[in-house]
């Protein structure tokens, strides 16, 4: 029965992590939005797309705990009887979304915070400024990918 | 001092907005070509000026608006930065300046309006200290030098001691405060700042015929020209100055500028250089996400264009033709 709090702390990391990185790098584009809608109220629009950007990893996390969730009947009938070592598999399993998310949430984060001061100067060209934080949230979705690959593989 | 530099989020993007509304090359040049100075204020005030310019009943009050505009252009930066106490550095500048004038004014007995209502003290009270010789409430270093200032003059009736004093004390602290929050960014701006008025100050004083003795005395430390170079070359020709920078950032801004000053006798093209070549300094770091760069740069791109204004303004007035106005005329920051 012990293995049910390590992958609980897979859980734990996955979603706490990825949406930490997200909540940063939230508040760090919303701060750069504050200073060009304080000037220029008519872009309010466009700052709100680009600071929900980095909200991605927060959903990644959350997926991905979801899914251990299910996995060890947390959420569901009831729980699983798992070993320590399929325990450990679904911590392991969490690990490239919360570590990913959380660096790339920031990142990207400061990326858009970038992009708020590139659309200060030229609206127009706020595609080209989403292109470029769309860069940084391919690693998270690579992470994502692992972890989902890996859960597959667990046996319960 | 390690901070969290996302902390400039807000005043980085604040300024990025401001910077859309600064006059273009376009605005500069339709000036620069209308008939006459009531004209050129009309399309100045199509732009963010517009305001400040509707008050305005006599072209020549024009210095009035320039100066409320920088001051609400200080004080707006000052609101917004993170770390209000690294701009105020910058302020500091205009606190001098006004001592300056002030004291200028005392000494030779004439009244004057070049203040300019920027700075981190009140000018009523600036010109209540320098009229009562009371300078108790000014900070330790600007104390100190007005109180030698004041000295020496009675001693020695000598008008340059004012500058000079105070050029001294307004660097010292320029660097010390850079150094203090360990910007490179500032200390690399100071620097360059320095460099370009002890060039001035040797070019000026080599005119003037004075000696390598007094040329120490007013050179100012902290520069990257190293002094005794710059003493040794009061008795060189103007071109050993040149070829000695030739390899330095500086060899082009000397190179035309020199030349311009020894052979036409005016400094106006070496000064106008010197502020181009603070303006690319600053052009560098344009686009810094997060830091006090930008805020910088605003700033002086702020000073910059009013400094335009004011040449068009008055080229204006006094009836100049439009290429000799355009050839003053300083490089815009955007």
């Amino acid at each position: 029965m012990e293995g049910i709090a390590i992958a609980m702390l897979g859980v734990a990391l996955a979603v706490g992590l990825a949406g930490s990185g997200s909540a940063i790098g939230i508040g760090i584009v919303g701060q750069s939005a504050c200073g060009l809608v304080s000037e220029d109220p008519d872009k309010f629009g466009q700052t709100l797309l680009l600071q929900a950007l980095p909200g991605t990893q927060g959903i990644y996390g959350l997926l991905a705990g979801f899914l251990i969730m299910q996995d060890i009947g947390i959420v569901g009938a009831e729980l699983v009887d798992l070993t320590a070592e399929q325990g450990y598999a679904f911590l392991m399993a969490a690990l490239p979304i919360a570590i990913a998310g959380f660096s790339s949430g920031i990142y990207q984060g400061r990326v858009l915070a970038s992009s708020i001061n590139l659309i200060a100067k030229r609206p127009e060209e706020m595609g080209k400024g989403i292109v470029y934080a769309v860069m940084v949230e391919t690693y998270a979705v690579f992470a994502l990918l692992a972890t989902i690959l890996m859960l597959f593989g667990i046996d319960v | 001092m390690l901070i969290d530099n996302t902390i400039y989020g807000y005043a980085v993007a604040r300024v990025k907005a401001m910077e859309t509304r600064l006059l273009d090359q376009g605005h500069f040049e339709r000036m620069v070509n209308s008939s006459d100075s009531g004209e050129a204020l009309k399309i100045l005030s199509e732009t963010g000026y517009s305001a400040a310019l509707a008050e305005l009943d006599d072209v020549y009050n024009f210095e009035a608006v320039l100066g409320e505009e920088l001051s609400y252009t200080f004080n707006t930066v000052l609101k917004i930065s993170p770390i209000p106490e690294m701009i105020a550095s910058l302020v500091l500048r205009y606190d001098i300046h006004n001592l300056k004038v002030l004291f200028k004014a005392k000494f030779l007995g004439i009244k004057s309006d070049l203040l300019i209502p920027v700075g981190s003290i009140e000018l009523s009270k600036l010109e209540h200290a320098v009229n009562e010789d009371n300078y108790l409430f000014l900070p330790g270093k600007l104390r100190q030098a007005a109180n030698n200032i004041n000295d020496d003059f009675m001693l020695n009736r000598d008008p340059q001691i004012i500058d000079l004093l105070l050029d001294q004390v307004l660097y010292e602290q320029l660097i010390d405060s850079a150094r203090e929050y360990e910007s490179e960014f500032l200390e690399g701006l100071f620097t360059r700042q320095i460099d370009l008025n002890n060039l001035k100050t040797l070019l000026r004083i080599k005119r003037m015929g004075l000696n390598r003795d007094f040329l120490a005395r007013v050179l100012l430390p902290n520069g990257s020209i190293a002094l005794n170079k710059l003493t040794a070359m009061i008795e060189e020709p103007e071109e050993s100055l040149i070829s000695m920078l030739a390899l330095s950032d500086y060899a082009d801004l000397v190179n035309e500028g020199v030349r311009e000053w020894t052979e036409k006798g005016s400094a106006s093209l070496l000064e106008k250089l010197s502020d181009n070549f603070i303006t690319a300094y600053l052009r560098e770091s344009k686009w810094v996400p997060f830091g006090i760069e930008p805020l910088v740069g605003y700033l002086w791109a702020k000073e910059i264009e009013i400094k335009n204004i004011r040449i068009v303004l008055v080229g204006k007035i006094n009836k100049l033709p439009a290429e000799s106005i355009r050839e003053r005329m300083r490089d815009v920051y955007i």
